[in-house]
């Protein structure tokens, strides 16, 4: 795995705020190391102040480390402005000018990526296509929901059509309906080869979507690997049927506990609270969520 | 070309976020209506009347323009590296540098809005202002009769000055429609329509005479005449490069400093490069004077409102040298302000 084509290497990364007089007030991040691949969607885990997002901002220039190294796209640092060019940011609050439009937002961010007047139109129409935003297009973001906000956030995040995409907490504040359709969008996105790395507090939107993770607490890494094998319990096996009558049950769970030796716990599987809450809300969830703008699926 | 297209990207949003803000309307707004208001209010003219509201209008292009500028400045630097919109920025394929650079351009581009509208009412303010007359012949209307005889005397082009308060209220409710009707921006269509009205009644001025009479009904009159001292542009054009060097100043400052830290630094300056001339006057290099004088902008260089009185003027030479000053001191500044901002921890 650790020779695989990296997209990002962070070697023994280290952060210490400080203070007016330059006196260490609060070490953020503690020799962290972390490799992500090309093409997989990499989630950072942690509490509050855990320094998920102060590692989110040194991988983009904005903090300089005060230890260690980061490369972005092999070899490149982060304060280059060509890995800037590769990359789409969506920071932890949606940092809008209040006076703009979300039009105005998404021109204003194509042109700083220095594309072409007719390719910004274009994009900016499709983003807000893609975030369904168009009929609320000319309307000054300040007074947006926080939700809406974040919409346009994620919008200005795809402008460049990125190869990374780092996402700080990208479903705080939108409903079970949005954080359902940016979970959709970022496996979308991941399967026409963009990157994705993300940050939550929130278990089941990274266990949803992402292929590995790194758990951080106060700046340390404390675990790090695939989703998959990071919560198997090798010791544990499930089985689930259905149309089974209560007495079949019954006789299949004795004879599992005479096999096993082993008391068999029997539940009856729920359906997560967010399922059972788009299946009353909105049953054709499948076909509102996000259709990914058509100058990113050219990627694939 | 990207520099270019990312740099007019930046100032433009500086520009149009800036003027939505209701204290850069509330200076604009005040600056014109204080100085188009002096002529009204002068009991001790000494035959001086057209000066003191020349004066008047500079002063407060320079003092509401330095508010201006800082506000501005602070606004677009420190409360949006506060507010996470600078990292957010930063973040996209822009260097720090032309992040800097490009505030302060949109600072500029605010001050220049600024400095149409106050020197245009200043423009009106003067011919507003009480002048002496001597009326030796009666001027002819077109009906032929003597109905046009003024007294000699002290006279006060009232309605250029009503017409210059007027265009200020005529903007407002402009800008009001435009919010209430189309749900455009208040603050932009405010600020620049009272920088516009103010330049269509500086051109529409000129078909009448001081005393209210339409120039096409007089014979023998020419259509147009402006009747405006224009020798006020040269120097207020060095007030604006005075400004241009306080927003070089506020931007750099607000890289590292708040609002208020960064107006009185900027007002210190001020006050200490009005003193220019005597730290210059006598000093070695060498010296805590002599350093003061050569790092600090000179002040007295663009605050040369004295040149007016008694029928001078300043040459656009002067200004042009008085330009590339400027320019160097904008430099100085700007790369202080690039260099404080190359380190600093964004988010």
């Amino acid at each position: 795995m650790e020779t695989m084509n990296h997209l990002i290497q962070i070697k023994n990364l280290g952060k210490t705020f400080k203070d007016f007089w330059y006196r260490p007030v609060i070490e953020a991040v503690k020799d962290l190391n972390l490799t992500i691949q090309q093409g997989e969607v990499f989630g950072l885990l942690g509490p509050n102040g855990s320094g998920k997002s102060t590692t989110l901002k040194m991988l983009l220039g904005l903090l300089r480390p005060t230890r260690g190294t980061i490369e972005l796209f092999e070899g490149l640092r982060p304060e280059d402005v060509a890995v800037k060019a590769r990359l789409g940011y969506l920071p932890e609050v949606s940092h809008l000018h209040e006076f703009l439009t979300p039009r105005e937002t998404l021109m204003y961010y194509a042109a700083l990526f220095g594309l072409p007047q007719v390719d910004a139109k274009r994009r900016t129409k499709e983003l807000l296509q893609m975030v369904g935003l168009e009929s609320v297009a000319d309307r000054a973001v300040g007074r947006f929901s926080k939700g809406m906000a974040r919409r346009v956030g994620l919008a200005q995040a795809l402008i460049n059509a990125p190869e990374l995409l780092i996402l700080d907490e990208p479903t705080s504040g939108l409903d079970p309906i949005g954080c359902r359709e940016v979970k959709d969008l970022v496996r979308l996105l991941a399967k026409s080869g963009v990157t994705v790395l993300m940050t939550s507090h929130l278990l089941a939107d990274v266990e949803d979507v992402c292929d590995r993770v790194a758990i951080m607490n106060k700046g340390e890494r404390c675990a790090y690997g695939s989703t998959r094998d990071l919560l198997r319990n090798p010791d544990m096996v499930r089985f689930s049927v259905s149309g089974l009558t209560a007495e079949v049950a019954a006789e299949i769970r004795l004879q599992l506990e005479q096999r096993a030796a082993r008391p068999v716990q029997q539940d009856f599987p729920e359906m997560s609270l967010e399922a059972y809450f788009l299946k009353v809300v909105s049953p054709d969830a499948n076909n509102t969520a996000f259709k990914v703008a058509p100058f990113l699926e050219k990627k694939q | 070309m990207l520099y270019l297209q990312q740099s007019l990207a930046i100032a433009k949003a500086t520009v149009v976020e800036s003027i939505q803000q209701p204290i850069a309307f509330l200076i604009l707004a005040s600056g014109v209506l204080s100085t188009l208001l002096v002529p009204l209010f002068q009991f001790h003219r000494f035959s001086e009347d057209g000066r003191l509201a020349r004066d008047s209008g500079f002063s407060t292009m320079m003092v509401f323009g330095l508010a201006l500028a800082v506000t501005t400045a602070g606004r677009a630097v420190a409360v949006e590296i506060r507010r996470g919109t600078a990292a957010a920025i930063i973040g996209k394929p822009v260097a720090r540098s032309l992040f800097v650079v490009s505030k302060w351009l949109g600072v500029c581009g605010v001050l220049f809005l600024f400095w149409l509208g106050v020197t245009a009412a200043t423009l009106l303010a003067e011919r507003g202002s009480s002048h002496f007359i001597l009326n030796e012949v009666c001027t002819h209307t077109q009906h032929g009769a003597d109905d046009l005889c003024e007294p000699s005397g002290y006279i006060m082009d009232t309605l250029t000055l009503g017409l210059g308060i007027g265009g200020v209220l005529v903007a407002l409710i402009y800008a009001a429609l435009q919010q209430f009707i189309k749900r455009r921006r208040f603050g932009v269509h405010a600020f620049v329509g009272i920088t516009v009205s103010q330049g269509i009644i500086v051109g529409l001025c000129g078909l009448y005479d001081r005393t209210g009479h339409l120039l096409f009904l007089i014979k023998g009159s020419p259509v147009f005449v402006s009747d405006l001292d224009w020798r006020i542009l040269p120097v207020g054009t060095l007030v604006l490069l005075a400004l241009l060097i306080f927003a070089a100043l506020a931007t750099a400052l607000a890289t590292r400093l708040q609002t208020g830290a960064t107006f009185a630094l900027c007002v210190l300056v001020l006050l200490l490069g009005l003193t220019g001339d005597l730290l210059a006057v006598q000093t070695s290099l060498l010296s805590v004077q002599g350093w003061l004088a050569g790092l600090l902008p000179d002040i007295q260089h663009f605050w040369l409102c004295d040149v007016l009185a008694q029928g001078g003027s300043l040459s656009w030479g002067y200004v042009a040298e008085a330009g590339l000053y400027a320019l160097s001191c904008c430099i100085l500044f700007l790369t202080g302000g690039c260099l404080s901002f190359a380190n600093r921890d964004l988010g």
